[in-house]
């Protein structure tokens, strides 16, 4: 028994939902970011999956963008919280709310 | 010169002289007055020639042309505008002629003579026009210059509020006037006089809106509260606007639109102009001023002429409007002499002994007063009883109203003129009263001419055979009855108030009769105390409530319920705005939940 | 064997996920994520995509959550503070999850988990392959990247230099 397409993409799906649960609820900055991460991974596992299950390579060299992007993505956004960290001497996220009403 | 182009230049000279005053000669009282007198000379001598000359004609242009409706300017130059032509033209001539003695010493002479050529302009523009929406313009210009020229003393408060009543009043009575004109043009397709005719819907409300017109710029009653109080303005003015010309402009309209007349407004027109001469002559009875009196004496004899033209009969009234011209612009004039003479004193009570110190004025006047009074052989007789004569064979009791109010003219004016000229001088000023210069004789000497002339229609040739022909003559038994009448009224009013008055200063009624003095002294105060009633408590308090409505409605709820609730829209969308992470993330969520039902065909 | 496999790598990936959402401390957190990273690069091999795994492991738990490490301990050294989930806000992120989940799934399962073998034997993941497309079909997204890559490098420049203050000297 090998498991079908639909198994990875459910765990997939469950991957990316638990990433945006913690985008959701931690209100640290830093962990949030590793929740995005979780995000980009379950997204590539996906794309590998149906890669696999197609029989054609377009999938694999799309997490290779994905790879490089999730990479530059990473160095800029802790960039920025550096950054924030310096203005204002806090990562939580329910303190840096100046763009408040 | 075609005849147009004389009609045009006409028309078009006293505009020439006013704007010239206005312009150039603002300060130059001398060089002013006679550039008006000139340019007034022009008009007579042009309305003479044109109606002598014997051409009649009509021209037009389209002036304004909004898709299907166009407004036409054009002259109808037919017998009835001749007449009226004449009228207006030596008339005028007469008062500018007055006016350069009346006025001589006056400040502002050059803004006075502006003021009169504008009028003349503007007079000369509704007796010419050939449709209903040019005599409207005509007729508004006319309105301003009286606010104008009443307004010319302005330093004084009596002045600009006979001003501002004059306007108004006649507003109101022109956006009925103006209703009619739309109600006229919506059903005849066309405001032209010669085209409009009474088969339709609105046949009797059509010609009582334009008689609305005719209520305002004549002053008929309920309308007429402000033709004695005009006599705030210079004398002249007096005589030639608000004796001879404008207040006739409403018979005259009244006469172009004659075709549009139905039987059942014509009762109700003539219903109105006998009320107003009686009431009018009612109130003539106890007034002090000199200029009062006529004032009064003017309402009731346009109310005579409004009766004639219910009547029936357009000769009839246009009959009466030429001689009344004659004779109540001389006894205005006559009365402007005594003024002046008398150094600007008004109070009849005051003259007296006038007889002997200023001759001419003096035997002007009495031809005057006997023409008004119907004495026979003068024009006033003559024009009085052809409406007497279309009373009594129309309509028996506007017969004997009129017949009673001729009772009153007679009585209210041999009153004037016993008190004013006769016995001895009751003050300093008539003790010293001299007669004026030529300029003010000269005039009064014309007019009493064509009072006792005028009434003569042969004197006129054909010229005017289109009007006088439509002139009631009494045929047998009639003839007799009406003499007979006009003669015991005559007899009646003036033997009365010859014996009655006494030259010694009192009013011999309000000694003898104050009952009788108070009811009619507060006659005149009646109409003016109703309109204060009805503005003060209906309009004002409309007008309050409208500003309540303007206050909580418009303002409150309208605007600043728009501004609330984009307000309150700001809010909502302000709310959105936490500047937290995951709000926004949720609503991204919410964005993709929408997107996807959409792509599974849910939404 | 396969399934087994699976099964075990999908538990091991969701458990040290759940344990980055959860853990109190971020360093733990990153850990979490490390072990996480390696249960997915077990699956690519599961899926034949050996390359990608490895080059999974080298950047991204390498390069990528070493920098995280970095960042945490410059910045987050004072202790985490507990998860407080607070009530509704752990309700809605539970009820958001669970759309995500069912809303991915409705539109991609369609019901058999672990039936149909993959049709098609796997193309042989070798380099000269990804190579070939990387400089046939998807030559424009690698320009881009390039020119992505050189954009962040400015960003981060830009982002980390000092503001200077006035009496600063240059």
């Amino acid at each position: 028994m090998t498991p079908a397409l639909e198994a990875y993409v459910m765990l997939s799906a469950a991957l990316f939902a638990i990433g945006f649960l913690g985008v959701l609820v931690r209100r640290n900055t830093l962990v949030i970011f590793m929740c995005l991460e979780l995000m980009l991974v379950a997204a590539s596992l996906a794309l590998v999956a149906f890669s696999r299950f197609n029989g054609t390579e377009d999938g694999d060299v799309f997490v290779f963008f994905i790879l490089t992007v999730a990479a530059a993505e990473v160095a800029v956004g802790l960039a920025i919280i550096v950054a924030l960290f310096r203005a204002r001497q806090t990562i939580q996220v329910d303190q840096l709310d100046s763009l408040k009403h | 010169m075609t005849p147009a182009q004389t009609a045009l230049l006409v028309l078009l000279s006293p505009l020439a002289s006013a704007v010239l005053i206005v312009l150039f000669l603002g300060r130059k009282g001398t060089a002013a007055s006679a550039l008006s007198v000139l340019a007034s000379a022009l008009v007579a001598l042009g309305a003479l020639s044109l109606a002598f000359g014997g051409q009649r004609f009509a021209v037009s242009h389209e002036w304004l042309r909004f898709g299907a409706f166009s407004v036409r300017l054009g002259f109808l130059y037919d017998d009835l505008a001749a007449l009226m032509l004449c009228i207006v033209g030596v008339v005028g001539l007469c008062v500018h002629v007055f006016s350069l003695g009346y006025m001589h010493d006056d400040g502002a002479k050059a803004r006075y003579f502006a003021g009169l050529s504008v009028f003349m302009f503007s007079m000369i523009g509704i007796v010419l026009a050939d449709n209903l929406f040019m005599m409207f313009m005509f007729w508004e210009l006319v309105g301003f210059s009286s606010y104008f020229l009443i307004n010319h003393w302005h330093e004084k408060k009596a002045a600009s509020d006979a001003a501002k009543k004059a306007f108004i009043v006649n507003r109101v009575g022109d956006f009925g006037f103006l209703l009619g004109i739309i109600l006229c043009y919506w059903w005849n397709e066309s405001a032209n006089f010669a085209d409009i005719s009474a088969d339709h819907v609105y046949s009797r409300l059509i010609p009582l809106l334009l008689f609305c017109g005719a209520v305002g710029k004549s002053a008929q009653l309920p309308l007429q509260v402000w033709l004695p109080d005009a006599m705030e303005g210079p004398t002249p003015v007096s005589a030639l606007i608000h004796a001879a010309t404008m207040v006739a402009a409403g018979i005259y309209m009244l006469c172009r639109i004659s075709a549009l007349v139905v039987p059942d407004a014509a009762t109700v027109i003539a219903w109105v102009g006998t009320l107003t001469a009686l009431y009018a002559a009612l109130c003539a009875v106890t007034q002090r001023d000199i200029k009062k009196v006529l004032a009064y004496s003017t309402l009731s004899q346009l109310g005579y002429m409004v009766a004639a033209f219910g009547l029936g009969s357009v000769g009839g009234a246009m009959f009466h409007l030429t001689t009344h011209a004659f004779f109540k612009a001389l006894l205005f004039l006559g009365s402007g002499s005594v003024i002046y003479g008398c150094h600007h004193e008004q109070d009849i009570f005051r003259m007296g002994g006038l007889r002997t110190r200023m001759p001419v004025t003096f035997w002007t006047f009495t031809i005057a007063v006997a023409a008004i009074v119907g004495l026979p052989g003068l024009a006033g007789f003559f024009s009085k009883d052809a409406i007497l004569v279309l009373a009594y064979e129309r309509s028996p009791a506007v017969f004997a109203v009129l017949a009673f109010t001729a009772i009153l003219t007679a009585f209210y004016m041999l009153r004037l003129w016993k008190i004013v000229f006769l016995g001895k001088p009751r003050s300093e000023s008539s003790e010293h009263a001299h007669e004026g210069g030529l300029s003010l004789t000269a005039p009064l000497v014309l007019l009493a001419a064509l009072s006792v002339a005028g009434g003569y229609t042969g004197i006129y040739g054909r010229a005017f055979e289109g009007v006088f022909s439509l002139i009631p003559e009494a045929a047998g038994t009639t003839h007799l009855v009406i003499l007979a009448t006009s003669l015991v009224v005559l007899a009646l009013g003036a033997g009365t108030a010859l014996a009655f008055y006494a030259t010694d200063g009192t009013d011999a009624l309000e000694s003898g009769y104050p009952g009788v003095f108070a009811f009619l002294s507060s006659l005149r105060g009646s109409f003016d105390k109703a309109y204060d009633y009805y503005v003060a408590k209906v309009q004002q308090r409309a007008a309050i409530a409208l500003n309540f409505i303007d206050i909580v409605a418009l303002a409150g709820v309208a605007v600043r319920g728009f501004a609330g609730a984009v307000e309150i829209v700001g809010f909502g969308i302000r709310a959105l705005h936490t500047g937290r992470l995951s709000s926004y993330v949720y609503w991204f969520l919410g964005g993709v939940v929408v997107l996807w039902a959409f792509a599974a065909g849910v939404l | 064997m396969e399934h087994i496999a699976f099964t075990g790598l999908s538990v091991f990936t969701l458990a040290f996920a759940a344990g980055v959402v959860l853990s109190k401390n971020a360093v733990n957190g990153a850990m979490c994520l490390l072990l996480c990273l390696a249960g997915v690069a077990g699956l690519f091999l599961q899926l034949h995509a050996y390359l990608l795994a490895f080059i999974l492991i080298l950047v991204y738990a390498g390069a990528v959550v070493a920098l995280f490490l970095f960042i945490i301990m410059l910045l987050d050294m004072q202790g985490g503070q507990p998860v407080r989930l607070r009530g509704l806000q752990a309700f809605a992120g539970a009820v958001a999850a669970g759309l995500l989940v069912t809303g991915l799934n409705l539109l991609a399962v369609r019901g058999r988990l672990f039936d149909t073998p993959p049709d098609g034997h796997s193309v042989g993941a070798s380099l000269r392959l990804y190579s070939y497309q990387l400089f046939t079909t998807y030559l424009l997204p690698v320009q881009v990247m390039g020119f992505l890559l050189l954009i962040a490098m400015l960003g981060v420049i830009v982002l980390s230099r000092r503001t200077r203050e006035p009496e600063d000297a240059p």
